[in-house]
């Protein structure tokens, strides 16, 4: 069946413990229609980088699911009808990655700088073009 | 006098040409990936604009793979759309 990976955001003020009955009644659904749950990730609280539905915070879940895209779309039915749930999003990927995710590893990875790519400056990027050529026409 | 050496010295080479390779065509090179914020970030400006490739030297298909990463992880919040 496809795989996908499934990210979604509940609402500040839903408890961590309501995050997890929510996930489990995923789970439920997609076990239902035919596919199964590989991992389950809870991200935490986190702050967003913008007001999404007047909420500053909310709580991460990631899954990886295998599973028909009718258990997927009963899911995402499902999932839009809850409000405590602000925003989701589901993407088809090729092979599902077993460890912990980028954002789990970012803890340990914190030390290693590595040597920085071409430093972006600001918009217009490191150097400047100066003035335009004069016209020559 | 020191100062009349530098802007004879530098005006003849403005810019080091060095030949920038793209960071994610090595043989271990970083996967690009829409949850991995710390390697987006250095592909975004200041204001949370998306830094072009001739900039930041990365490929044209790695630049796509990129900036379709940067835009899933502005949608779920954490990348932000502008800062101001």
């Amino acid at each position: 069946m496809a795989l996908y990976e499934h990210i979604y955001l509940a609402r500040q003020d839903v408890s961590p413990t309501q995050v997890e009955e929510m996930t489990a009644a995923l789970t439920a659904v997609i076990t239902e229609g035919g596919g199964k749950v590989t991992k389950n990730e809870y991200w935490g609280l986190k702050s967003l980088s913008y007001r999404i539905k007047k909420n500053r915070k909310a709580h991460y879940t990631l899954l990886n699911l295998d599973a028909p895209h009718q258990a997927i779309a009963e899911m995402e039915r499902q999932m839009g009808i809850n409000e405590d749930i602000l925003r989701f999003l589901t993407i088809r990927v090729d092979e599902l990655e077993e460890g912990p995710s980028a954002m789990m590893q970012k803890r340990d990875r914190d030390d290693d700088r590595g040597d920085r790519p071409g430093r972006p400056g600001g918009d217009r990027g490191g150097f400047d073009r100066g003035s335009r050529p004069p016209r020559r026409f | 006098m020191a100062i009349k050496d530098l802007t004879t010295a530098t005006a003849r080479r403005p810019f080091q040409r060095r030949r920038k390779t793209c960071p994610f065509s090595g043989p271990n090179a970083p996967k690009i990936d829409y949850k991995d914020v710390r390697l987006l970030q250095r592909y975004v400006s200041e204001r949370g604009k998306i830094v072009p490739s001739r900039i930041t030297a990365v490929s044209a298909l790695k630049q796509r793979e990129l900036a379709k990463a940067i835009k899933r992880a502005r949608f779920i919040g954490i990348m932000p759309y502008a800062v101001q």
